[in-house]
């Protein structure tokens, strides 16, 4: 008998889990309530929204230990995770089959999305102070090309959708929905969600456009 | 069904051994409207000739109780695993692709070799630790009639092995247990004297090829002939293993 | 010998695995043999559920009625004092079943229910929904699987025993086995041997509801090694069967019970579909022969009226063997509820709805009660003596035998949801015995002569590599449907003298037509192929052992029924009238010439019977039956 403290693959397991939703997908729904604050103008935005961030004490630390040690580790047992999948779409046309699929490609989707992100952002930011000082503008001039629009919205609802099912999947994995009827219920509450946040993200990419 | 079928097809996956290349051969026999598929092949076994017109050595498969109860006969049908001795031909497509059961090693033809099924059972210590077969003069615990038809479901698995072979996260690649096994946990767990060895079989499924292994494709629900709630057990046993999990950490 | 004595058990079923649990329970490390993975037995098929008296439904059920019961349905032919221990013995079984974790069904209590069964007046039966073999099975087979994982118990799933390895003195050591993958054939020494590889329906295939692993074939080598084989004439008939090509599938009675009715066509070249045939042109035939009980008649009334009417009378559907078993006339939601799991079966199996059109039935080979014989000791109570090495011991030492291959606790015919139980009491009895056999052994014997087991096995191997080669006109597959069809219209539910002794030329016939097959397989990896044909050889020479015994019995008893010797009860006449009292003295005469155990010893120009008493000390019959 091997006790589960001793063995770390459940804990890696579960930890991996519970990082998904506490923090990386509250950051991710913080990110989208910020972002929608594009909406109200330039002024409003990097006066407000961005200094506010940009002014807090210990930030790099906070995103150092809050968003990025969590979700590279995601990320990358993730991507570890990903390696058992053997799925047949074709053979097995169930929706949760599907599902399954889709959570594995838009993680790694996500990662690749969040290379680029990150770096034309919050890395580009580090040396170039006109990103830092009007990143609004420097949205708007992304977000006015229609690939990069194309592409943020890729991120956006590949990131949703993964923070949508992968609650869903939590709640089976957890044990909170043990019936297929529970499963299915929670299931649909979790698509509302998933397109309330698509709402708030796309909501807050169209507020950068001129 | 169409009623002018005058024969039955058959694309048939063979292989002679275990490492030796797969094949494919076709064989057709008269048309019967009461024909199953291990019924069709017994008559393919009687005289193995393509259509070709090559005689070759008879299709080797596995069958014994013929009720979908001994779960020796699945097959990969048309693409789908299932029990041959419940799949009628009139509700088949044809030419009628067998295969032989994947995920698990090919002995010959269609036989597989599921000991993986058995090993993993041992693995999840699926049995009540009795003393001994005695009699011990004493009545065995209640069970609620309601705890009954809720086990029951589960203690009809019968190892065919579909649900492992429709598991996307199962396979030669993986140590995943699969959920055949892991429905006999929910199973044990929820008897009155195996509650007292849940500990030993929720630690046996936290370990690597374990619970957490489960990707929550769900296929494995939807191709289980007994139509066993196997995601069903999994979320049970996502929940006793959350509680375990916190007693192991923090409970002493 | 200074190691521990060690077992063998052949045979993963009911029997198999309790004989294997009691055995390692006692210490003694233990081999089990299969030809596949022991869960796949065929005990998993019983559906109904198994009987044990716990006089929980307030009909003051008794332990004395069940071994009543049992004995008057096997026309006293069984042994008294095994039947006796058995009927006692059921609660305690059942009870560590459930601590097994077996799934019974449930009062609104929590305590076991109980629901009435074929043949007897009180609820009797536990069952687990409607799969109460496989439940029963999985209980061992978890036990075992936890015995095999502290390393008291070794399987050998996919391996064939092919013969007994016995010493100078004639005492079983061991066996010889293949394994059906590599084809190797290797020795297995041992101290003592269980067999208990079941029932032997394929004998009767298609019209048979046993799994095709049911060949015999096991039984058949010990047999043939000089192992008694006891009261094969009496083979149960299933008389409603749903007609299959690869089987025919049990329906049960329950279907006539709730008020399914018998017919054929009255026209057998009506082409008509079964429901645009006008009553009148109905031939509802159990309701003409047996005005008084109708469609509810004895399953061996049942048999035999179907059979008469369609191999006699000519009148099975079409000409062939083929009757109605109808409900469409009944209420579809009282059915519904009522047979649900039939109803699937028949769904499943048939692809067609039997409340839609009626379901189409033939009696089928359902359950040998004859089997290899063995033997028990009797204590004072009248009973089996416990832990006794008699007990289940065959007349080969050192060669135990248990379950649907034994012969020991069904008589003449088998009570509905005895078989469960004889086979699990019947192989706990076996583990039992077989740790006495052993504690007794001489320490100091001789070991096996290794020259021996070495030619033994060359013997094998030569056997295989002949028929890999051989090259004769003859299809084994072939050859086993003729063989089907010959014991279905010979040696099945009716039968006659002349026939009988035809069906014994014929199989020689085919004993011979069996030595020159072509395989058409000649790879020696899980060559399938040459696997049948040697278990086909075994069931030809057990083939012969059912027909002897039967053309030997003169008379009706049980499921044996042979018309020409049947002495019929005078009808409206009673106790006192000369005509009645002319019957009692008839049964009695007949009782005196017949009531014995029919033993069959292996010969090579064909099976020798003699007879054997049968112990009658608990409840001697004084009086024929008479349901009136």
């Amino acid at each position: 008998m091997r006790h589960s403290t001793a063995d770390p693959h459940f804990l890696l397991r579960r930890l991996h889990s519970l990082l998904g939703l506490l923090p990386v997908g509250a950051f991710l729904i913080f990110h989208l309530w910020e972002n929608s604050q594009s909406r109200f103008g330039a002024a409003h935005y990097n006066g407000e929204v961005v200094a506010f961030l940009q002014g807090m004490n210990y930030l790099p630390i906070l995103e150092i230990v809050i968003i990025a040690l969590p979700l590279l580790f995601h990320a990358g047992y993730g991507l570890v995770i990903t390696t058992q999948m053997r799925a047949e779409l074709t053979r097995y046309r169930y929706v949760r089959n599907w599902l399954y699929w889709l959570q594995r490609a838009s993680g790694i989707g996500i990662l690749v999305f969040l290379l680029l992100h990150v770096g034309m952002t919050r890395i580009e930011g580090i040396w170039r102070v006109s990103v830092r000082e009007d990143l609004f503008g420097h949205m708007q001039h992304l977000l006015s090309q229609p690939w990069m629009f194309g592409l943020y919205l890729t991120g956006l609802l590949l990131s949703v959708f993964h923070l949508a099912n992968g609650l869903s999947t939590m709640g089976i994995v957890w044990g909170l929905t043990t019936s297929a009827d529970a499963q299915r219920r929670f299931g649909f509450v979790c698509a509302g969600f998933g397109l309330l946040l698509a709402a708030i993200g796309l909501h807050g990419m169209i507020g950068f456009l001129p | 069904m169409p009623a002018n079928r005058t024969s039955i097809r058959f694309k048939i996956r063979r292989q002679d051994a275990p490492g030796s290349p797969p094949y494919w051969q076709e064989f057709a026999i008269p048309y019967a409207p009461d024909h199953n598929v291990i019924s069709a092949l017994m008559v393919v076994q009687n005289n193995p000739v393509t259509t070709d017109g090559q005689r070759v050595a008879p299709v080797v498969w596995d069958r014994n109780c013929m009720e979908e109860v001994c779960g020796s006969c699945a097959m990969l049908i048309n693409g789908v695993p299932r029990p041959s001795c419940s799949a009628l031909i009139d509700s088949l497509t044809q030419p009628i692709v067998l295969e032989p059961l994947p995920k698990f090693p090919v002995v010959r033809d269609l036989l597989v070799d599921r000991s993986r099924i058995d090993e993993g059972l041992r693995k999840v210590r699926a049995w009540i630790e009795i003393d001994g077969a005695w009699d011990t003069h004493e009545g065995a615990p209640r069970i609620s009639p309601s705890e009954w038809s809720a086990n029951y479901l589960y203690s009809r698995c019968m190892s065919c092995g579909c649900c492992l072979s429709a598991c996307p996260q199962f396979g030669p690649h993986s140590d995943f247990i699969g959920p055949a096994a892991l429905a006999q946990v929910r199973l044990m767990n929820a008897h009155p004297t195996g509650r007292y060895d849940q500990a030993d079989r929720l630690h046996a499924i936290m370990g690597d090829g374990g619970v957490s292994d489960c990707g929550n494709a769900q296929n494995c629900v939807r191709v289980c002939p007994k139509s066993i709630p196997l995601t069903t057990a999994i979320g049970e046993l996502g929940r006793q293993t959350t509680v375990q999990a916190v007693k192991d950490l923090f409970g002493g | 010998m200074n190691t521990t004595p060690k077992a063998i058990v052949i045979g993963g079923g009911l029997g198999g695995l309790w004989a294997t649990l009691r055995i390692a329970d006692a210490g003694f490390p233990v081999q089990l043999f299969s030809l596949f993975e022991v869960k796949r037995s065929h005990s998993v098929c019983a559906q109904g559920g198994i009987n044990a008296v716990l006089d929980t439904k307030g009909q003051r059920d008794s332990i004395h009625q069940h071994i009543v019961d049992t004995l008057k349905g096997g026309e006293y032919l069984a042994n008294q004092p095994p039947v006796k221990s058995m009927c006692e013995a059921a609660p305690g079984l059942i009870h560590t079943f459930e601590r097994m974790g077996v799934t019974f069904s449930r009062t609104p209590e929590g305590l076991l229910d109980q629901r009435l069964f074929g043949g007897v007046k009180n609820k009797r039966t536990c069952f687990a929904g409607a799969s109460s073999g496989q439940q029963l099975l999985y209980g061992v087979d978890q036990q075992v699987r936890r015995l095999e994982s502290l390393g008291q118990v070794v399987k050998f799933e996919w391996w064939e025993f092919l013969s007994l390895l016995k010493d100078a003195d004639g005492v079983c050591r061991g066996i010889l086995a293949m394994d059906l993958k590599s084809l190797e054939i290797r020795a297995f020494p041992a101290d003592v041997v269980v067999i208990a590889t079941g029932g032997f329906g394929q004998l009767y295939a298609p019209k048979t509801t046993t799994s095709s692993h049911c060949t015999g074939a096991a039984a058949s080598r010990c047999y043939q090694q000089g192992a008694w084989f006891a009261n094969a004439e009496f083979f149960q008939f299933h008389p409603t069967a749903m007609i299959g090509r690869d089987k025919n599938r049990l329906m049960s009675e329950a279907a006539r019970g709730e008020g399914g009715r018998i017919w054929a066509p009255r026209d057998p070249s009506d082409a008509r579909a079964p429901n645009a045939i006008p009553e009148a042109e109905r031939f509802y035939f159990l309701e003409e022969f047996f005005p008084a009980y109708g469609n509810t008649v004895s399953r061996d009334e049942a048999s035999r009226a179907i059979w008469h009417v369609t191999r006699q009378m000519g009148l099975g559907i079409q000409g062939t063997d083929r009757v109605y078993l109808d409900l469409t006339h009944l209420d579809r939601a009282f059915v519904s509820g009522r047979l649900g799991a039939i109803l699937d079966i028949y769904r499943k199996f048939a692809g067609t709805d039997p409340l839609a059109a009626p379901m189409e039935i033939f009696p089928a080979a359902h359950y040998p009660m004859g089997g290899l014989w063995v033997d028990f000791e009797r204590d004072d109570s009248g009973g089996m003596r416990p832990d006794s090495p008699r007990n289940q011991a065959t007349n080969l030492p050192g060669l135990y035998a248990c379950g649907e291959c034994d012969y020991g606790y069904h008589g003449a015919n088998r009570l509905g949801a005895n078989s469960l139980l004889s086979a699990s009491f019947a192989g706990r009895i076996a583990g039992e015995s077989v740790v006495s056999y052993l504690k007794g052994l001489d320490h100091h014997r001789a070991p096996l002569d290794p020259t021996g087991v070495a030619s033994e096995i060359a013997r094998q191997q030569r056997i295989n590599h002949a028929l890999m080669r051989s090259d004769g006109p003859e299809n084994p597959h072939q050859l086993h449907q003729e063989l089907g069809a010959l014991m279905t219209a010979k040696v099945g539910v009716v039968r006659a003298n002349p026939e009988l002794a035809t069906a014994l030329d014929e199989l020689r016939e085919l004993e011979r037509r069996a030595a020159s097959v072509t395989l058409g397989d000649s790879s020696a990896w899980a060559n399938q192929t040459l696997i049948f044909t040697r278990q086909l050889q075994d069931m030809i020479q057990l083939a012969m052992v059912v027909a002897k015994s039967a053309l030997e019995r003169d008379e009706c008893r049980g499921a044996h029924h042979k018309p020409a010797f049947k002495i019929p009860l005078p009808e409206g006449k009673f106790p006192g009238d000369p005509e009645f009292e002319d019957y009692r003295t008839r049964w009695r005469a007949n009782n005196d010439q017949w009531l014995k155990t029919t033993i069959a010893e292996f010969n090579a120009e064909g099976p020798r019977i003699h007879y054997g008493e049968i112990d009658l000390s608990f409840y001697p019959p004084t009086e024929p039956r008479d349901y009136r």
